[in-house]
């Protein structure tokens, strides 16, 4: 049980249970902003009846028309830990995939850390593939050596022939990235 | 830096080395270049500004400011020169100073989409609305673009919102704004969703509903697609204002129908049909119930509905949704609370909890959906309840140890969902104490096993049983705070230790850890817990009080500090950040975003947090200086600390604390309260005001502490005294009532859960008496000045005065130092005990001794000149014999008072420190838990024991600095 809502700038006061897991990056104030201000729409929040915010997903329109790279791209999406294991996480994707969609993006994509094995299946199991490794796109602040990620990329109702996610056959560096 | 105007354009290329030069960070050669550019070419003005923005960025503001005026001034045109005075200006944080040049622009090229555009976005920056809405138009009228045109309705919006009469809003800023979009809907010139917005909203604040329904339910309705649902939720909200009870009724269907597990239509569903119970309505004899479909107007066609959704999910292949099923708890809750008949409710409330748990028993958030109807359970109920559960647990055979095992991770999260919820109905604090600590020995048991489940699991990820280990740890310290036993707190920490270390990342271990490490008065460990959560930016507002509370008091004054700096840093940058976002939100046309961004804005700068990180910041740097004579003096400039200024909004403080950051399963009369939440910041304000005005009041003691009053004339210096001495006057009994209103708070005693706010230092200064000591301290200074005034001739009554006001000064510190005496952390019948108020109390007796010190200071620089005029008088009339003056005597009795109980803390100190050090925790034995847990156990030990030792010698550090300058105070 969920109430599915427009995230707002008091929510920033409330998701410590969210983002104080090691995966979740708290950003600065400026970031959050930008998202509202921009894409609004694309920033949803999951509540539970109890008032307490269970997850939240934040994402964005970008990329060329033209060269049929309009896509919807996924920059966050975290679930406390409580409230893990109710398909939150696929409920939220569903969402950004049907703002997506209504925006004519030919796909969805997101980063995840190529670690990140519980997320990469389940991004496997929401219809996602990997689209090529991004080198060292995690940077590590502890002396750790940096991460790569993996793009993956599910293709929307416009890509017909689903000539975006095909993959590519050598990993990037992240300056070569759009 | 940013677009750097035309390609062709000569001067760019010449510029281009300096902007490079200033976007490496190479301030030097920026000036350097700049000025080699401006010998040849001294009109190019742009070159001005970018060296004035590398002496900006050197520190040298002052010449920066200079030449920005200089170019400023000739009201440049040049694309160029204006954008980089537009960033110097915003580093300067003089944004108003943006508006004044495209101001200037403007005028000289009228018909610049582009200046005109700029202007506007100046204006926003600093929130100029009718000006806004001015530039707007002008804006529109040059170029008929859409958007133009609604910032300026936007602009009159947000004048309304700003306007501090509510009735200017509603009869001329919004109707205004209503009737301009008004205009272009009749001139069918709507394009954007932004546009049908802004209608919304303008017509929501006027409460006009009616034709807001109109609007969303409208082809223009039809535009709003971005956001899902938008036109259902706006709809909903509509018709609960209207209270159109078919209506929402049968949309609430209707979405329920859709999605049913959208929790936030089941209250309208409900309350609709409450309200149409209430009312009698009935549908009409033919056609449609309403104009969205048809009404459940009876409880039986609600629970129909809800047992249909319920009957969809059970006879579904895939996951179930919770949702119908707690619809009908909550439906349940809502008959009982109108006293409909027992007899006739859809169910039984324990059956359906059964069943739930039955259903979702093995999901993380079974204890968080049940806890909310756990009140629907009779008190005789609760054991059959859980009896009842514990049949549905799946668990292995007992064990050596009389336990039974899950097999798999569902079957312990149903087990852990049992423990959580006998938690919640308060089974576990009716145990006694072998009761208690039967069932740590079981939950301990069962973490231990459940490890097994989360063998291969990666250090970001949490252990299927790790909430067990964070309920012993509960548990341990309920008996801790029910016996006072010591070793309760001792295996808590040990235990919680252990789940850390098989467990890296769990934020709820560290945060227990942090808390139990602060109430034992040991702030060391708690540096790297809190820096392993990674808090970062909004979360120094919201948790950061978890650090700042204890720090200082517990004596870590450079982790006090560090700190204060986190948090003043992210507050600092609030301001400059959140204007961008708002010229963003006008530009992306996010309307509704705008007035949120700036409410956002305010919360963090009214934040409670932000108010004490500042103070408490100030003070520990006056505490912290070594040199009481000349550091008061320069740190108190330095700082640009005022006397007269008061930058705290009292009245409008925002608690930002989340005080529901710790996991917490205890029964709801355990739980933290709105009350709780209102004392703990009555408490906060309070103990800040205290603290606001000591600081202010130390200020005074200087001379750079005043702003006003440095002429040199005459009249303005007898005008400067008699401001100081009213100002100094006004400060003292705001003190003084303070501290009534604190003795009033401190008298009842608040007792908050131990895992909601904790208490401030108020109560405890009170009882040691160090506010009445400093507040008498720095109340001398109001007689040191009729001293001064007086001279020392004729004032021998005024003397005594002072002279017993010395005298009871030390012995009010000396009261404070036998308070602080005692061991802080000892052995005695084979357990660690530990007294931390001892350490808090030293830390009041290091407070008050600089703050006594520094009045002392301010004393020996009054009397120094009346002694000196003295003798010179003395040495005319050859009576050298004659006796010091009375205030003279006294204040060499109270300097050497000073030495004598500096040596004696010291001293103390110094024992302490051997003492710690010589017990041997070794030789602790612990009983009744495994070699393994004792060796946590220890370890936490050690951490105490080596954060008391940290503590006590930056305290003694700190004494025997002071006492070092105690001779500095002779005359």
């Amino acid at each position: 049980m969920t109430s599915l809502r427009p995230f707002t700038c008091d929510d920033l006061f409330k998701f410590n249970n969210i983002n104080l897991d090691p995966l979740t990056e708290t950003y600065g104030i400026p970031f959050y902003l930008q998202y509202l201000a921009h894409w609004p729409e694309y920033f949803i929040v999951a509540e539970a009846p109890g008032g307490e915010l269970m997850g939240y997903i934040m994402g964005k329109a970008e990329g060329s028309v033209a060269r049929e790279e309009w896509h919807g791209h996924v920059t966050a999406l975290s679930v406390a830990p409580e409230f893990r294991r109710l398909g939150l996480a696929a409920k939220l994707m569903e969402m950004l995939e049907e703002i997506s969609e209504r925006k004519g993006g030919f796909f969805v994509d997101l980063f995840v850390r190529v670690s990140n094995q519980v997320a990469v299946n389940m991004y496997k199991r929401l219809g996602y593939s990997v689209y090529r490794t991004v080198i060292e796109y995690y940077s590590a602040s502890n002396g750790e050596p940096d991460e790569d990620a993996y793009d993956m990329r599910k293709a929307l109702s416009r890509d017909t022939e689903k000539k975006s996610i095909i993959p590519l056959p050598h990993p990037v560096r992240p300056e070569d990235i759009e | 830096m940013a677009a750097r105007g035309h390609v062709q354009d000569p001067n760019d290329r010449r510029l281009r080395p300096i902007y490079d030069y200033l976007d490496n960070g190479n301030n030097k050669m920026a000036i350097q270049q700049a000025d080699k550019l401006l010998k040849k070419h001294k009109d190019l003005h742009c070159a001005k500004v970018l060296k004035a923005i590398g002496l900006q960025r050197t520190g040298k503001q002052d010449e920066a400011f200079a030449l920005a005026q200089e170019v400023t001034t000739l009201e440049p045109t040049d694309d160029n020169s204006l954008q980089a005075l537009t960033i110097l200006y915003r580093e300067m944080h003089r944004p108003e100073l943006v508006t004044k040049l495209y101001e200037a622009a403007v005028k000289k090229v009228p018909l610049s989409e582009e200046y005109h555009s700029h202007l506007f976005m100046a204006y926003a920056r600093v929130g100029e609305y009718k000006k806004m809405q001015q530039a707007g138009m002008a804006l529109y009228k040059i170029v008929p673009k859409n958007p133009y045109y609604f910032w300026s309705v936007m602009s009159l919006v947000m004048q309304a919102i700003s306007a501090k009469d509510e009735k200017l809003s509603q009869t001329m800023f919004l109707p205004l704004a209503e009737r301009m979009v008004e205009k272009m809907v009749k001139e069918e010139k709507i394009e954007a969703e932004a546009e049908v917005q802004l209608y919304y909203m303008i017509l929501e604040r006027l409460g006009k509903c009616e034709e807001a329904l109109e609007v969303i339910r409208g082809p223009l309705g039809e535009k709003l697609t971005s956001e899902l649902q938008s036109r259902e939720r706006k709809c909903m909200a509509l018709y609960r204002r209207l209270e159109r009870w078919p209506e929402c009724n049968a949309l609430a269907q209707k979405l329920l129908l859709k999605n049913p597990d959208d929790w936030q239509f089941y209250p309208s569903y409900f309350d609709s049909l409450f309200q149409l119970m209430d009312q009698s309505w009935s549908p009409p004899e033919e056609g449609d119930h309403c104009s969205e479909g048809s009404v459940h107007h009876t409880v039986a066609e609600v629970v129909r509905f809800v047992e249909e959704r319920i009957k969809v999910e059970d006879g579904k292949d895939s996951r179930s949704l919770r949702g119908p099923y707690l619809a009908r708890m909550e439906l349940m809750h809502r008959l009982r609370e109108r006293g409909y008949p027992e007899e006739n409710l859809p169910g039984e409330p324990l059956a359906l909890m059964v069943e739930f748990f039955r259903k979702f028993g093995d999901k993380p958030c079974c204890i968080t959906d049940l806890k909310i109807y756990l009140h629907l359970l009779s008190p005789e109920q609760h054991v059959q309840f859980i009896n009842q559960l514990s049949e549905a647990v799946p668990l292995g055979e007992q064990g050596e140890e009389g336990f039974a095992f899950p097999d798999d991770t569902k079957s312990l999260q149903r087990h852990l969902c049992v423990c959580q919820l006998s938690r919640a109905l308060g089974l576990h604090h009716s145990l006694d104490v072998s009761g208690k600590l039967r069932l740590i020995g079981e939950l301990k048991a069962h973490y231990r096993h459940g490890l097994k489940f989360g063998s291969s699991a990666l250090k970001t990820e949490l252990q299927f049983s790790d909430t067990y280990c964070l309920m012993a740890a509960h548990v341990y310290i309920d008996l801790w705070t029910d016996t006072g036993d010591v070793d309760m707190v001792w295996q808590s920490l040990g235990l919680l230790e252990e789940g850390l270390s098989h467990s890296p990342s769990n934020a709820q271990f560290k945060l227990l850890l942090l808390l139990l490490y602060c109430r034992l008065g040991a702030f060391e460990p708690v540096v790297d817990l809190y820096s392993s959560l990674d808090a970062k930016h909004i979360q120094h507002d919201t948790i950061g009080f978890l650090l700042t509370r204890y720090a200082e008091s517990l004596g870590q004054f450079a982790a006090a500090s560090q700190s204060c700096n986190f948090s003043l840093r992210f507050f600092h940058s609030n301001q400059k950040d959140t204007s961008e976002y708002i010229i963003q939100a006008y530009k992306y046309g996010a309307f509704e975003k705008i007035p949120e961004f700036i409410a956002l804005r305010n919360r963090l700068n009214q934040s409670l947090h932000f108010a004490q990180v500042r103070t408490e910041r100030m003070l520990l740097d006056l505490f912290l200086e070594a040199d009481i004579i000349l550091s008061l003096e320069e740190s108190v400039k330095a700082m640009s600390l005022s006397s007269e200024e008061d930058d705290i909004p009292w009245d409008s403080l925002r608690d930002n604390r989340d005080l529901t950051v710790f996991t917490n399963w205890d029964p709801k009369q355990r739980q933290l309260t709105d009350e709780h939440r209102t004392r703990s910041l009555e408490e906060e304000s309070v103990w800040l005001r205290i603290r606001s005005l000591t600081l202010r009041l130390l200020a005074s003691l200087t001379a750079s502490g005043h702003t006003p009053s440095q002429q040199n004339s005459e009249i303005s210096n007898e005008n400067g005294v008699g401001d100081k001495s009213s100002l100094l006057h006004s400060l003292l009994s705001q003190l003084n009532q303070t501290l009534q209103t604190a003795a009033r708070i401190a008298e009842k005693q608040t007792q908050y859960p131990l895992l909601g706010p904790p208490a401030t230092r108020l109560a405890s200064a009170l009882s040691i008496g160090s506010c009445q000591c400093q507040a008498a301290a720095l109340q001398l200074s109001v007689h040191l000045q009729e001293l001064e005034s007086a001279g020392l001739d004729e004032s021998s009554e005024l003397q005594t005065q002072i002279c017993n006001v010395f005298k009871s000064l030390v012995v009010q510190l000396q009261e404070m130092l036998n308070k602080c005496k005692g061991d802080l952390m000892e052995m005695k019948e084979s357990k660690l005990k530990t007294q931390p108020s001892l350490l808090e109390n030293l830390v009041f007796f290091v407070e008050t001794v600089s703050i006594v010190m520094w009045t002392a200071s301010y004393c020996a620089k009054i009397l120094r000149p009346l002694k000196t005029s003295l003798q010179k008088k003395k040495k005319k009339k050859k009576d050298a014999n004659a006796a010091l003056p009375l205030v003279v005597c006294g204040f060499q009795e109270l300097t050497g008072s000073l030495q004598d109980l500096l040596t004696q803390a010291v001293e103390h100190i110094r024992g302490q420190e051997s003492g710690i050090l010589a017990l041997k925790l070794s030789s602790l034995s612990m009983e009744g838990i495994s070699q393994e847990e004792a060796s946590f156990t220890k370890a936490a030990m050690d951490k105490v024991q080596g954060s008391y030792l940290r503590s006590l010698q930056e305290v003694g550090d700190l004494l025997k600095k002071r006492a070092e300058t105690i001779k500095n105070l002779k005359i």
